[in-house]
């Protein structure tokens, strides 16, 4: 009797042991507790993306050896996700109403800077230049700040957007110095001079860059 | 001695009986869905999708999975962007899920109903045609998906205030590889 219970627990034994292995096989990891592990971590996803399926034959995300990175959710990276969204939102709608006293304030600076000593057309383009760096420096603020996101590398046609902000962005910080020395000096009566008859070219230039920014993410090149 | 026996025996093998009679690997894959704009004409693709395929008295279970942050459009911007439009970090798997006849991996198109959950969605496709190619013990499957942002409540993101298309047809493209 001892010797047939004994050959009974050899057997259940041996059957265990070939079923046991079995079961971990359909994970990726090497040792049951790091597959244990992985099926906690991985259930509790399940239980949020999952409804528990009526065929206990079909396979489940355990089965398919995806990371627990790949697969929990994270609310902090999503509200991160969110505000960068909302910031890059407002970045691109000022960036599009800069546009409008940007292109008003190249306009009525041929008539501002040249034989003409009209005083209105010079209070003009101040006043279009003035509103033009307040929003530019707006909308220039919702990007700078914009949270980031680690471990992204920047691919595609944002590297140009990026890239022509180093023209403009000085640019926005020259212009209006130099603006309001021509300013000064045309006040006083005397011809636009030194360094600031550059006024005009860096205003375009830095236009020109504004524009092609705008342009580089809006258009596909 | 012999009714203990067999007791142990079968409960220890009925699990083996329960065992699927074949199984399916995915192999390779590439998922590319697409978007459209008046401005833009977009694609985002993945390629690191997974999937297993279990077949039980005639009928095959699959389920695919694919994270959200995988998919590539060659922007970061815009594949952030996507991210975010589609509440990815909060819920990061695309998950399909379909039953198909053993016996369909015979015709050249199966008719498939995939359940697809995404962005804490469940959508169900009827009828979705999927042409198979056998080549050895691999099966490769194409097709569409004629997925939608309102099937799965994502918020059409614009570009200069101006929405994308409802439509985000999804390309598929897989191999299969059975294992006894």
């Amino acid at each position: 009797m001892i010797r047939s219970n004994a050959a009974i627990l050899i057997l259940c034994a041996l059957f265990a042991a070939t079923f046991v292995p079995l079961s971990f096989a359909q994970t990726n990891d090497s040792t049951g507790i790091s597959a244990l592990e992985n099926a906690d971590q991985l259930q509790q996803t399940a239980q949020t993306q999952t409804p528990p399926s009526n065929n206990s034959q079909a396979p489940s995300l355990e089965d398919l050896g995806l990371t627990p990175s790949q697969t929990q959710s994270d609310p902090q990276l999503q509200a991160r996700l969110d505000k960068r969204a909302h910031m890059l939102k407002m970045h691109q709608r000022l960036g599009l109403i800069t546009a409008i006293p940007m292109i008003a304030s190249v306009a009525t600076g041929f008539g501002a800077g040249g034989r003409s000593t009209s005083t209105s057309e010079r209070w003009a383009h101040l006043a279009l230049g003035s509103a033009t760096g307040d929003l530019y420096f707006t909308t220039a603020y919702f990007a700078i700040f914009a949270p980031r996101i680690p471990g992204t590398q920047t691919r595609g046609p944002i590297r140009v957007h990026k890239a022509l902000a180093w023209i403009h962005g000085p640019g926005m910080i020259l212009t209006p110095i130099l603006g309001a020395i021509a300013f000064d000096q045309k006040s006083k009566g005397e011809k636009v001079h030194g360094i600031a008859s550059a006024h005009g070219a860096v205003a375009i230039v830095t236009a020109g860059a504004f524009g092609a920014a705008l342009l580089s993410v809006s258009l596909k090149f | 001695m012999s009714t203990k026996f067999l007791i142990g025996l079968l409960f220890f093998t009925a699990p083996a009986f329960a065992q699927a009679d074949q199984q399916w690997i995915l192999q390779q894959n590439s998922l590319t869905y697409h978007v459209s704009h008046p401005l833009h004409q977009s694609e985002g693709v993945s390629h690191e999708a997974r999937g297993k395929g279990v077949c039980h008295q005639g009928q095959c279970d699959f389920l695919i999975a694919v994270p959200v942050k995988s998919f590539n459009s060659g922007d970061s911007n815009r594949d952030l962007h996507m991210v975010q439009a589609v509440r990815g970090a909060e819920f990061p798997l695309v998950t399909v899920r379909t039953r198909l006849p053993e016996d369909s991996a015979s015709s050249a198109t199966v008719l498939a109903d995939l359940e697809i959950q995404f962005a804490g969605q469940t959508a169900e496709y009827k009828q979705v045609p999927l042409q198979l190619a056998k080549d050895g013990d691999n099966f490769r499957i194409t097709g569409t998906v004629p997925a939608t942002l309102s099937d799965f409540r994502i918020d059409p993101p614009s570009l200069l205030t101006i929405p994308v298309k409802n439509e985000i047809p999804v390309r598929v493209e897989m191999t299969w590889h059975a294992e006894k």
